[in-house]
């Protein structure tokens, strides 16, 4: 049988290097936090190097029901990443994020979504191009303040587990911090709970939001 | 944002610099505030009667502790959910890695921080 595509193509840029975006790709955990409205669970099932497979909880825009599934993640260069998911709905979705640097620690990320289906699933093409969209700008307006304030205390000296020296030791902020090239090898150094049987279970679904000040 | 506005004070034998952060009125108002002040990002609000200043930068990633309002006295922060005390910044969900307090000064109604002790 012949299958065809439902396909949609999201692109923003950012205001931080490729790297920062890679690691938030990577950074499983956040699903529950960043993303609590929409995640409820996550756990690692595995991951080595720059693949992970990943089970997740979620209710996407628009569905009023909780669906779970696994994806599986890897980069298939240091441009492309691309993630298989399959979820109860039955779907295999497939994502797929392409990196590229601009001047001034900037970058522009595309991400392309297509399933394959039986051709009777054309008529539906029309709301998944409008569910994905709404999934992506969703996410993407969760993500892009923890890429900026990533990015951003990452200039200050940021430390992943210590923090920033000046802070810490109460010491006279230097004249100026010196820093190196984002640079970000997969897999995120993390904490063993998202990796447990119980994987990382958000704590509530409702919060008064102070929101973020950067 | 940042804050120019300053106030020094005479320490045992040494002149300490404080800086404005906010007015009581507006920590009522808000109930709990997150500024950014000469590069330290800083999460003010009240616990048990006490006017405190914390560090808003978790030490794990650097996530914003103050995005949610303070709950049975607990601080999550947004990104991945660390918990921390709002009695005094330490970490409940792993212990050892406290978020630095700050001293504070109330004159005429008006918060100000020292960002050095």
């Amino acid at each position: 049988m012949k299958k065809i595509a439902l396909s949609l193509k999201c692109e923003r840029e950012m205001d931080c290097p490729r790297d920062v975006i890679i690691w938030n790709y990577y950074d499983h955990e956040h699903l529950t936090g960043t993303h609590y409205k929409y995640y409820n669970k996550a756990r690692v099932l595995a991951e080595k190097n720059d693949w992970a497979l990943v089970y997740r909880s979620k209710k996407m825009p628009f569905l009023p029901f909780f669906s779970s599934g696994i994806g599986f993640q890897y980069m298939v260069n240091e441009n492309v990443m691309r993630t298989y998911h399959k979820d109860s709905v039955g779907f295999l979705l497939q994502m797929e994020a392409h990196f590229k640097e601009l001047p001034n620690d900037r970058c522009l990320v595309t991400v392309y979504y297509k399933i394959e289906t039986h051709p009777i699933f054309k008529i539906f093409e029309p709301l998944f191009k409008r569910l994905f969209r709404s999934w992506f700008d969703a996410t993407w307006d969760e993500d892009a303040p923890m890429r900026l304030r990533r990015w951003k205390t990452y200039k200050l000296g940021f430390k992943d587990f210590y923090g920033i020296d000046y802070i810490n030791k109460k010491l006279t902020k230097p004249e100026k911090t010196e820093y190196e090239q984002y640079k970000f090898d997969p897999p995120i150094k993390s904490l063993p709970k998202i990796k447990s049987p119980e994987g990382e279970v958000r704590p509530f679904s409702k919060s008064a939001e102070i929101g973020y000040n950067d | 944002m940042q804050n120019s506005r300053s106030i020094k004070i005479q320490e045992q034998d040494k002149e300490i610099e404080y800086k404005l952060l906010a007015s009581i009125e507006e920590l009522e108002q808000k109930g709990q505030i997150t500024k950014w002040i000469d590069d330290h990002d800083i999460l003010l609000y009240e616990y048990e009667g006490k006017i405190k200043a914390i560090s808003n930068i978790c030490r794990h990633f650097g996530g914003p502790v103050g995005y949610h309002k303070m709950k049975n006295g607990t601080f999550t922060c947004l990104w991945h959910n660390w918990q921390f005390s709002g009695k005094d910044g330490s970490c409940l969900t792993h212990p050892g890695l406290p978020l630095r307090e700050y001293e504070l000064k109330i004159v005429d109604n008006e918060i100000y921080i020292n960002l050095l002790g």
